[in-house]
């Protein structure tokens, strides 16, 4: 669904990521792995429009889409729960998903607002709190709520369990497998490796802005040249 | 019942000024822009609103016609002087602001004279109606309700409906507000509009209010609605509200106690540099 063809991106004279093949496949959970200051982040930010393309294409659905402004990517079915959830602080829970479902018509918008209620119940019971005030966890519900809110096909998650308790971690990967049952494309960067590998389909790993690993979620796991890459033995 | 009237009096005038500073917050919180030039928005809806006043007899006509001219100037000021500059540091488009109000003001002074000129017809405002002790004229009356009115429909633009969401959305994350379709160069030009609206309807009650518009009436206002702002906790829009409505009254009182050594606006900003000297931070912003 998603490819990265001789993908590289960065900032200015910065190159964070080095040309990159990657695909993700809808239906399926794709995890993008690596030590802090691979560009995992800068690659997520790129597919969804706020970094630099530096050279090669994003492909969605067969479409080059490597120009386009952040939007219209949303338009075509690519929406981000971020690094640091950046939802909006100020505004309500319910008022943070509006924002969410913004290009689609508002009968719509309150249509999927209610299946991300029965998604994330603890949302619902939280509507009208403002976002800032939520526990960290919930801020990341919101976070994908509000993704999901855009009706996408591929759904970006960058840091599912940064700094979350261990029950809202695994509420927040059970909500992964079931989106990903109903059909949607999921890239994951998480730093929690193990608990990553149970959910993944595919597994990619990102070292020094370059693909050090790649296999199906069954091999990694029993592979310990997964874990070598990591520390750039391979 | 004699200062319970100072009270009424100091609220009329916070409620001119929070018609003035919301706008300047509004500007803030999107672009960390000090829209000084305000002022010359203010000064143009008075004009516009005394010109069809004196032309038409109808104040009816006057005060849409003063906040569509300013509601067209305000976002005019954005395209051609803010917008080109927004990649620059704030302190640029602040001097560019300044420099467009003295060079509107001396606009202003060269088409209509340097002494101002008075509403001719509509005398009735000058009514003053008296009730329990307490009175109060027309035009008074009018800046409380214009400006109660005014701000309910703005507070109910920003909660009630998607796009006032989707503004106070942009106001804390432009990027991601952005990805998710919000259009953040209509959201500009949307506060530039209202905040213009607002600046407009005000200048034609305070023109009103002293019965005279003249060139450099919109300085002193904008420079109230600077500190104000400030006060308030820069882009804090109930802050932002709570300062101008403090300010009308300490200066109501002021004018009246301090009156053999302080003018009003030296009062105003005495009282504004103590509170800032105590909460620099403004009156309902965080310390950090
Ligand atoms: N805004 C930025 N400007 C310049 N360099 C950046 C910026 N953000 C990240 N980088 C650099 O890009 C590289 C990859 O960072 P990032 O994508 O955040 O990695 P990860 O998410 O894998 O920890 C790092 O070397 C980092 O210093
Ligand atoms: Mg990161």
């Amino acid at each position: 669904m998603l490819e990265l063809q001789g993908f590289a991106c960065g900032y200015g004279l910065v190159r964070a990521v080095e040309t990159l093949d990657l695909k993700v496949e809808a239906g399926r959970i794709t995890a993008l792995l690596g030590p802090n200051g691979a560009g995992k982040t800068s690659t997520m930010m790129a597919i969804a429009g706020h970094v630099q393309v530096q050279a090669g294409r994003i492909m969605f659905k067969g479409e080059d889409m490597t120009g386009l402004p952040p939007a219209e990517r949303t338009r075509r079915g690519i929406a981000i729960a971020p690094e640091g959830r950046r939802i909006f602080p100020d505004l309500t829970v319910a008022e943070n998903l509006l924002v969410g479902g913004y290009t689609l018509p508002l009968i719509e918008a309150r249509r999927i607002e209610q299946s991300v209620f029965e998604l994330f119940p603890r949302l619902a019971e939280r509507r009208r709190q403002a976002a800032g005030l939520l526990s960290g966890g919930e801020q990341q519900m919101l976070a994908i709520g509000r993704a999901l809110m855009a009706k996408p096909k591929l759904l970006l998650v960058d840091e599912l369990s940064l700094g979350l308790m261990p029950a809202m971690v695994e509420q927040c990967f059970e909500a992964l497998l079931a989106l990903k049952r109903q059909g949607l494309g999921v890239l994951l960067v998480e730093q929690n490796t193990h608990r990553a590998l149970r959910v993944a389909d595919r597994v990619a790993v990102l070292v020094s802005g370059r693909l050090a690993y790649e296999a199906d979620g069954e091999q990694a796991r029993k592979d310990p040249a997964m874990v070598d890459s990591f520390l750039g033995l391979r | 019942m004699y200062l319970l009237e100072l009270l009424l009096v100091g609220l009329v005038w916070g409620c001119t000024y929070a018609m003035m500073a919301l706008g300047l917050t509004l500007v803030y919180g999107l672009l960390r822009i000090l829209h000084v030039a305000q002022a010359t928005v203010f000064t143009l809806g008075a004009y516009v609103g005394l010109l069809v006043a004196n032309h038409t007899g109808s104040l009816a006509l006057a005060f849409p016609a003063a906040a569509l001219s300013a509601a067209a100037l305000g976002p005019l000021i954005y395209r051609l002087v803010y917008q080109p500059m927004l990649d620059k540091p704030p302190y640029v488009a602040l001097v560019a602001s300044i420099g467009l109000l003295i060079a509107m003001e001396d606009g202003f002074r060269l088409l209509f004279g340097p002494y101002g000129l008075s509403f001719t017809r509509n005398t009735w405002f000058t009514t003053t109606y008296s009730w329990a002790g307490l009175s109060l004229n027309v035009v008074q009356i009018s800046m409380v309700i214009a400006a109660v009115g005014l701000l309910s429909a703005f507070a109910w633009f920003a909660t009630r409906t998607r796009a006032g969401v989707a503004w106070r959305a942009t106001v804390s994350d432009p990027a991601m507000a952005e990805s998710f379709g919000v259009g953040v160069s209509g959201v500009r030009y949307q506060s530039f509009f209202i905040a213009s609206a607002l600046a407009g309807v005000a200048g034609v009650l305070v023109g009103l209010l002293n019965n005279l518009v003249e060139p450099g009436m919109g300085a002193m206002i904008g420079y109230k609605g600077l500190a104000i702002i400030v006060l308030g906790g820069l882009g804090n829009v109930p802050g932002t509200l709570v300062a101008s409505l403090l300010l009308g009254v300490i200066e109501s009182f002021g004018t009246v106690y301090l009156d053999k050594l302080l003018d009003r606006d030296a009062i105003a900003f005495l009282v504004l540099i103590v509170i800032l000297m105590i909460r620099p931070q403004g009156l309902l912003g965080k310390a950090h």
